[in-house]
């Protein structure tokens, strides 16, 4: 077995017995703790330990294979799933769109100084604010907004949010990238009169790759969070946050139900991570391989 | 005609500012067709300044560079020479192969030209059955090779070749010094070679240009005198200690330094 | 005085022109407020409504600040059990590269149901699970990757492990604390923030910034908007400058590394 197989194999089978430390320690919780909460050190901090507020993991898990309403037939399984792949879908569009954005700009401000000096602080500046804040207003558009005649859909506002807080990671990290060309290598082709864009295309990005990767998986999880939140801030309806929201509102009734759609929020997050990580693998197959 | 005529050459960094550096005043040298011509010297004398002014990567603060009857600029953008650097510089992401086809790649030439080409420079620095591998699952001194493959992939009549085996071991440096004599003889390109190494200096040179710092200068030109094929056995003759001996002298003259000839290695 | 002004002039005239065309194009398209709101408009309502965007931005930013203290805390913690029982780590490590793919904030939802409803622990818990982990992370690796040659020097002065504890891995630990401070402050706003999007009280301001569009009053949400990035550039610096006091040495270098 390769190393890499090793560690892929170490790694997940470590994941597993981590899920079950978290899930032993939920259920030791649920022996010894308060039924209805209680104060530690005068803060009402510990947790209901009842079942409507902590159902068991596998009232939790049993949950799937029951129908979403009592009135349908459909098994929530099915739901959580089509919740994940729509949110799944809009991220991706969101992911396509950012690192566009991110890889152009970054590219322009490797070719022209000035945009750089203009650029680059209110980029790092943007890093720090939270402008999640914006995706209220964003998802507002959908229905009302009309582009060269065309209604704008709601779901593009997610996706735009999405794409909003991707591309700053991809613009910095691909600029980074950009200028980590090494300086004989820029002399060699200097050497040949190469122009500008021959020297982009054949030195620069391929230098700019392994700075392009972590960039590429903080997007990844960016786009999610930008997705997610606009379901959930603005009830965008079809997707895994919205889900969330309604689960979470019958918790009085059907405790375990919000649970399942967590989880599907989770595999919507590991599902785009692994796209990027399969990418990774893929452009950096016949690079030199690093002891990690 | 000289491949490389170089006439009153003056360069200088930040003029005019308190940092000034008068990297090289009134350099004069020419270096014939089919030559081997080296630079040495200590840190600071000018010696890869002169290599990139030839080369075009520095642009005179006055004098004039002629290559190959046309001017610097005109050379480089001619391809009339390759170059090689201390760090081979080779891609991580391309093959050895098309690490050699990149300059032809970059002249428009078409496929099955370039790959042709690229197969008969792997010959050339005996490499042939390494075309599919990556750089980085070569040694350094096969590394080094595929530069100088690269560097004469488009047949120039001129090499410029900057410490090339700096970061070589002793073994694999003379072994490669051998093999760098061989492929000049076979091809009969002109050479102008940068380095720290008084015996690597003599021993590939047919004139040994000996630098000085503050300003940067040229003291002296040693003709080596060592006729016929170059082999192992040169290395022992007492013509080659003798031009060794020449070039220290004139290192140790050309001064700038309390200590004669510092930052030059005596191996 | 010249190079200095070549650094500050372009962000500036970026940021005066990108302002002045927002202005001008909403003016010139006519755009409507659901889209865009004028520069002008956004100020305006900023201005008039200081004393409840304060408010709101001190409920956020409380939560926002205990959670991060108490993340910081339970991190440096953990991170000293981890360098010591190399299995923890090894079993915590995937934990949190899974995590980092995930939308952790998410378990807000499961949360308000395990506290009373006008409770602000579930938030302030939320924030704290999220600099938690950026802190554990970072400081384990501050711990455990230190130099080979430093670990032999110490045990070739028979030191023990408490002493190459406090003498190299510590020390190492200290830029990689402050890396983590200076990610985990601007993400603690942001999750507190988006806690509020999950019900509950309705007094920070996330909740603000959708009631205010709920209610068509779009140039108001942009005045808390902008509250929010002030609260956020305010974690930013102090977080900055928290670095820069502790290592009078190190700050700029580290700083330098993140630009």
């Amino acid at each position: 077995m390769s190393p890499l197989a090793q560690r892929i194999v170490r790694r997940s089978s470590m994941f597993v017995v981590a899920l079950l430390f978290v899930a032993a320690l939920w259920e030791l919780y649920k022996v010894v703790g308060p039924e209805d909460g209680g104060a530690l050190l005068g803060i009402n901090i510990l947790p209901r330990s009842n079942d409507r507020a902590m159902p068991h993991i596998w009232d939790m898990l049993s949950r799937y294979n029951r129908p979403e309403l009592r009135s349908s037939e459909r098994k929530i399984w099915r739901v959580v799933l089509a919740g994940a792949w729509f949110s799944f879908r809009l991220s991706l569009v969101g992911f396509a769109i950012g690192t566009t954005v991110g890889v152009l700009l970054a590219t322009l401000m490797a070719r022209f100084k000035v945009v750089e000096r203009g650029l680059l602080p209110y980029l790092v500046v943007s890093q720090t604010v939270p402008l999640i804040a914006l995706a209220p207003l964003v998802v507002s558009w959908g229905g009302k907004l009309e582009v060269f005649g065309y209604e704008w859909p709601r779901w593009l506002s997610a996706s735009v949010l999405g794409a909003f807080l991707a591309f700053f990671p991809v613009a910095v990290g691909t600029l980074r990238g950009l200028s980590s060309a090494n300086h004989a290598s820029l002399e060699l082709m200097d050497s040949y009169a190469a122009s500008w864009t021959q020297t982009l295309f054949r030195l620069r990005f391929p230098s700019a790759i392994p700075f392009m990767v972590p960039a590429f998986k903080l997007a990844a999880s960016a786009s999610v969070i930008g997705v997610v939140v606009a379901e959930i801030s603005t009830g965008l309806k079809g997707g895994i946050g919205r889900l969330i929201i309604e689960y979470a509102r019958e918790a009085t009734g059907d405790p375990a139900k919000v649970f399942t759609a967590v989880f599907g929020a989770a595999l919507l997050g590991l599902a785009m991570a692994g796209l990027v990580a399969a990418f990774d693998l893929y452009v950096m197959r016949n690079r030199p391989k690093e002891a990690t | 005609m000289s491949t490389v005529n170089v006439s009153n050459l003056n360069k200088i960094f930040n003029k005019g500012q308190t940092n000034q550096v008068d990297a090289l005043v009134d350099v004069s040298l020419s270096v014939e067709q089919g030559e081997f011509v080296s630079l040495i010297g200590p840190s600071g004398c000018g010696k890869s300044t002169l290599l990139r002014l030839i080369a075009n990567l520095l642009e005179p603060t006055s004098g004039d560079v002629v290559v190959a009857g046309k001017s610097a600029k005109q050379a480089r953008l001619d391809q009339d020479y390759g170059m090689a650097f201390q760090q081979a510089g080779l891609f991580d992401w391309r093959t050895v192969s098309k690490n050699i086809e990149l300059p032809l790649e970059l002249k428009g030439w078409d496929k099955t030209k370039r790959e042709a080409r690229a197969k008969e420079m792997l010959d050339l620095v005996k490499l042939p059955e390494f075309s599919g591998h990556f750089p980085w699952q070569l040694s350094g001194g096969m590394q080094q090779r595929v530069a100088i493959a690269r560097a004469l992939a488009a047949h120039p009549p001129l090499l410029l070749m900057d410490e090339p085996f700096g970061a070589l071991d002793e073994m694999t440096r003379e072994h490669m010094q051998a093999e760098l004599l061989s492929i000049c003889a076979k091809t009969g390109t002109t050479v102008v070679f940068v380095t720290h190494s008084i015996p690597e200096a003599v021993y590939l040179s047919n004139r040994v240009v000996v630098m000085s710092p503050r300003p940067g200068r040229i003291t002296k030109i040693v003709d080596v005198k060592l006729d016929g094929q170059r082999n192992e056995s040169t290395r022992e003759r007492p013509e080659f200690f003798a031009a060794i001996t020449s070039v220290r002298e004139a290192l140790r003259a050309g001064g700038g330094h309390a200590h004669a000839g510092a930052g030059v290695e005596d191996r | 005085m010249i190079a200095r002004l070549r650094a500050v002039l372009p962000p500036i005239v970026f940021g005066v022109a990108f302002v002045a065309w927002w202005e001008a194009a909403v003016k010139i398209f006519d755009l409507k407020p659901y889209f865009l709101s004028a520069p002008s408009k956004i100020w305006d309502q900023f201005a008039n409504n200081k004393s409840l965007i304060w408010e709101a931005t001190r409920v956020s930013g409380t939560n926002a600040l205990v959670g991060l203290i108490a993340g910081t805390i339970l991190g440096i913690a953990m991170s000293f059990l981890l360098s010591r029982y190399k299995i923890l780590g090894d079993i915590v490590t995937p934990l949190a590269i899974a995590l980092n793919a995930i939308p952790i904030f998410v378990l807000v939802a499961v949360l308000n149901n395990m506290y009373s409803i006008t409770s602000e622990i579930p938030r302030r818990l939320m924030v704290t699970l999220v600099v938690y982990f950026i802190v554990l992370v970072n400081v384990a690796k501050g711990l455990t990757q230190v130099s080979p040659t430093q670990l032999e020097l110490m045990r070739s002065y028979a030191a023990p492990e408490s002493a190459i504890l406090r003498k190299v891995r510590v020390p190492n630990a200290i830029p990689y604390l402050f890396t983590a401070l200076k990610i985990s402050a601007p993400a603690a706003v942001i999750t507190a923030f988006v806690s509020e999007y999950f019900g509950g009280a309705q007094n920070g301001l996330g909740s603000r910034i959708t009631s205010n569009i709920a209610n068509s009053k779009n140039a108001a949400a942009w005045a808390y908007v902008l509250g929010a990035c002030l609260l956020g550039l305010a974690f930013y610096l102090v977080s900055i400058i928290v670095e820069s006091a502790a290592t009078p040495g190190g700050a700029k270098r580290t700083s330098g590394r993140s630009q």
